[in-house]
């Protein structure tokens, strides 16, 4: 079976580890602990008839107390970048997290997504930023790991893009 | 025993790698597959299952070690450098929590090994210390957002209303409102532009200030706001209020409370200085003293008086019995310079000579049967002020002599005494006679006429000023009812229709007693026309005036006649009918010589 190496990439409590969590066993939890380290899960998913197994790679949320180990990234097919829609400079951090990703693997795929999409009123990232991401070529998603939205879609559409490594499928964007 | 003790301990090596709680794996180049060294820790099994042989099968192996050991050989093959670690991970644990482990590649000679250890305490101790830090920032993130969204909303509020206090403001100045507020302690913290230009100051001269010191108002006025602003009600109004600023003005003040802020006030001042000279203008000239009246022929008379008043002369006033001579004198003494000193009136009529000589001029003890003391006269009475002197025409001709000779000289000489006394009295006499008739006649000397009648006022007969009737009517109506305590507010239009076409032949006085006989016949708190005199209540038509006057000659013979077989012979009645006094009728029928016939 193919197997793909994916990397959760974001600032701390952006919902990564929620993400993954709400991914494969479906489950939520309002608790937050933070993530040392790495914690690797993997999931099957069928892309064009296809089983791939997803191997995803949680890592630790970036900020001044942990930086991204690079040796983690080796290896990697693919990677989702992890924003808070209720705090800007998250946005901030999936940028420098994007370029350390191209300077140590190179170009490789990946999505983006503005999570917590169900504290919609609270939310700081607004429409001019989404499109000036969108503009740079982020396939930008919105969902929530609460309520469950936008999470199957982010790693199907990854997964498509791992194995058509062309561009985005459309469906993405 | 040397050479025992030289040997590897196998044993040993494995009882220190139990103890350090480590897995050490080393990569066997033949086989191409790692082996494990030692008796791993009991959690090893999580991560591999079972290892059979101490060799390990990577597909046995959890996704991060697969991903680790199967890229180890790069690290190896690479250049020598600080030997890279793998990293924290995480992995369940048996009891279906999770162990975080680290591992790192050793090179011993030519032997490649990887070692793996659980981290512990150190680590747990790390990991909370990022936990409760991560924790703060995101609290610390939530409250600066609720402090910006305050912020925010708070400006917001401001900027709405400033917009609001700026609108009110405009739409304030605008309309041209005089208005100040007031604190708690009556100190001025606001006044419109208009206020300004009526107090003629600026802003920064006001603010703050207590507003009794800034609105400069008579005592009684101040006292009175001072008791109005202390009061609870919402709205208070009063005045108009003197106020005297750059220039004096009258004002009618609105107390209103703050709804906001109890405490605070908002004075606001209607200018009613043009209305109030308009009223004191009109009030002026509906009224003069006590007359009443705002006809064109009272207005005259008005301003007669007025004129008269300025100078010392003697005057004559002219009018029909009954309207109000005495009243014009004593305005005349009143608006002129005599107007301190006193003011006597005498009736001249029906009086003997030596009475009215003795009354006007004073007499000695003993000058005639019944002078039992010095008595000094009207015209020592009246020193420095004025005498009025009713019915002139009527006086004896001795008299009028003596009268002559006083205004002359002005000296009297008391009767029974020869020594003049020096007086300095003004005269104002009054007849309803035509005195230059009775010249003609010889009743009256003319000298004396020409010297009583250097100025002359002549009062209108109330029939020339019917406008007038209301007005008196309805200030007579109060007068009554003042007097007699009873509470009749007004007069039935039908009942003012009458008074307005009676003829009046008794004019004001005539009136008057209409007015009196009606408030005591009247039930309601309206006249109404049964209320009145029968011979006014009665009537349907107005007479002709002519028939009237002048009260003199065959005529008012006639009159009284007519009046007393009217009244059937009751002399009180056929005055009344007449509108005349009690008095006067019975001296007219004396000069006709008619007091004995009827
Ligand atoms: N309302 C809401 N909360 C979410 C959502 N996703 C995650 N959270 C909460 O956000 C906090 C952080 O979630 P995690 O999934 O632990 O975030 P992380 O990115 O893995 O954090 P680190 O491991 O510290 O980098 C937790 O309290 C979650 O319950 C979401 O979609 N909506
Ligand atoms: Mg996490």
């Amino acid at each position: 079976m193919i197997q793909k190496k994916i990397c959760m990439l974001g600032g701390f409590a952006v919902g990564k580890t929620s993400l993954v969590r709400r991914f494969v066993t479906n489950v939520f939890s309002e608790h937050y602990q933070t993530t040392i380290g790495v914690t690797v899960e993997k999931k099957t998913v069928m892309v064009d008839q296809q089983d791939v197994m997803l191997m995803l790679w949680d890592l630790y949320g970036e900020d001044e107390f942990q930086h991204i180990r690079e040796s983690y990234l080796r290896g990697s097919s693919g990677y989702i970048l992890v924003m808070d829609g209720t705090r800007k400079a998250t946005l901030d951090t999936a940028r420098l997290l994007q370029q350390t990703v191209v300077r140590t693997v190179g170009p490789i795929p990946f999505v983006s997504i503005i999570n917590k999409s169900d504290l919609q009123s609270e939310w700081e990232i607004d429409q001019p930023a989404i499109e000036q991401l969108r503009e740079q070529g982020w396939p930008v998603f919105f969902g929530s790991a609460k309520l469950g939205q936008g999470v199957e879609e982010l790693f199907g559409c990854l997964a498509t893009m791992l194995l058509s490594p062309a561009s985005p499928p459309r469906t993405c964007l | 025993m040397t050479d025992q003790s030289h040997r590897p301990d196998t044993s040993l090596s494995d009882c220190v790698l139990a103890a350090l709680d480590i897995v050490v794996l080393e990569w066997e180049e033949g086989l191409r597959e790692f082996r494990l060294q030692g008796v791993p820790p009991e959690w090893w099994s999580q991560c591999v299952g079972s290892t059979i042989r101490n060799s390990l099968d990577l597909s046995q192996c959890s996704p991060f070690l697969q991903d680790y050991l199967g890229g180890i050989h790069s690290v190896w093959q690479g250049s020598p450098g600080p030997i890279e670690k793998s990293g924290a991970w995480t992995e369940p644990d048996r009891q279906g929590g999770t162990m975080t482990l680290e591992a790192r590649p050793l090179f011993l000679g030519p032997r490649k090994l990887v070692l793996i250890e659980r981290l512990g305490s150190d680590f747990e101790h790390m990991r909370s210390i990022v936990q409760r830090a991560r924790e703060r920032m995101l609290a610390e993130d939530i409250t600066a957002k609720s402090h910006r969204n305050t912020e925010t909303r708070l400006i917001g509020q401001l900027e709405a209303s400033e917009r609001t206090k700026d609108d009110a403001l405009a739409l304030l100045q605008q309309l041209g409102l005089a208005a100040i507020v007031l604190d708690e302690r009556g100190q001025i913290t606001f006044a419109t532009d208009r206020t300004l230009e009526m107090l003629g100051c600026a802003m920064q001269e006001i603010l703050g200030r207590p507003w009794d010191q800034v609105l400069s108002f008579r005592k009684e006025d101040r006292l009175l706001i001072q008791h109005l602003l202390e009061g609870s009600s919402k709205i208070h109004s009063s005045g108009p209020l003197c106020f005297e600023g750059a220039s004096s003005k009258w004002i009618e003040l609105g107390i209103h409370r703050d709804l906001a802020h109890t405490g605070r006030r908002i004075l606001i001042f209607n200018d009613r200085t043009e209305v109030h000279a308009l009223r004191q203008a009109l009030n002026e000239q509906a009224s003069f003293h006590d007359l009443i009246g705002k006809s064109p022929a009272m207005l005259r008379v008005y301003q007669l008086v007025r004129d008269v008043a300025q100078v010392d002369t003697t005057v004559l006033i002219e009018g029909e019995t009954g309207t109000g001579k005495e009243l014009i004198a004593r305005a005349i003494h009143s608006s002129s310079a005599r107007k301190h000193k006193p003011f006597i009136a005498a009736n001249c009529a029906g009086l003997t000579d030596s009475i009215l000589t003795s009354q006007l001029f004073g007499h000695k003890r003993g000058a005639f049967t019944g002078a039992i003391q010095d008595q000094q006269g009207l015209f020592e009475a009246a020193e420095g002020g004025t005498l009025f002197l009713d019915e002139i025409g009527d006086i004896p001709p001795q008299v009028q002599t003596a009268l002559l000779r006083v205004l002359q000289e002005k000296e009297i000489t008391r009767l029974g005494e020869a020594k003049p006394r020096t007086v300095n009295v003004r005269v104002v006499a009054a007849t309803h006679h035509n005195l230059s008739e009775d010249v003609l006649r010889g009743s009256f000397r003319a000298d004396l006429l020409y010297r009583i009648r250097i100025a002359r006022v002549q009062l209108p007969p109330l029939r020339d000023r019917r406008e007038d009737i209301p007005l008196l009517a309805q200030s007579m109506l109060g007068q009554v009812c003042a007097a007699t305590g009873k509470t009749v507010e007004r007069l039935h239009p039908d009942t003012l229709r009458l008074l307005m076409s009676h003829s009046w032949p008794g004019n004001v006085r005539e009136l008057k007693s209409a007015v009196e006989f009606a408030v005591i016949s009247c039930k309601g708190n309206e006249i109404c026309p049964m209320d009145l005199p029968p011979e006014i209540a009665g009537a349907t038509v107005v007479p002709s005036p002519s028939v009237f006057i002048p009260l003199s000659g065959q005529d008012e013979k006639t009159r009284l006649l007519a009046a007393l077989s009217e009244a059937k012979g009751n002399r009180t009645e056929a005055a009344k009918r007449l509108g005349i006094s009690r008095a006067t009728f019975y001296r007219r029928l004396g000069e006709f010589d008619l007091a004995s016939d009827q």
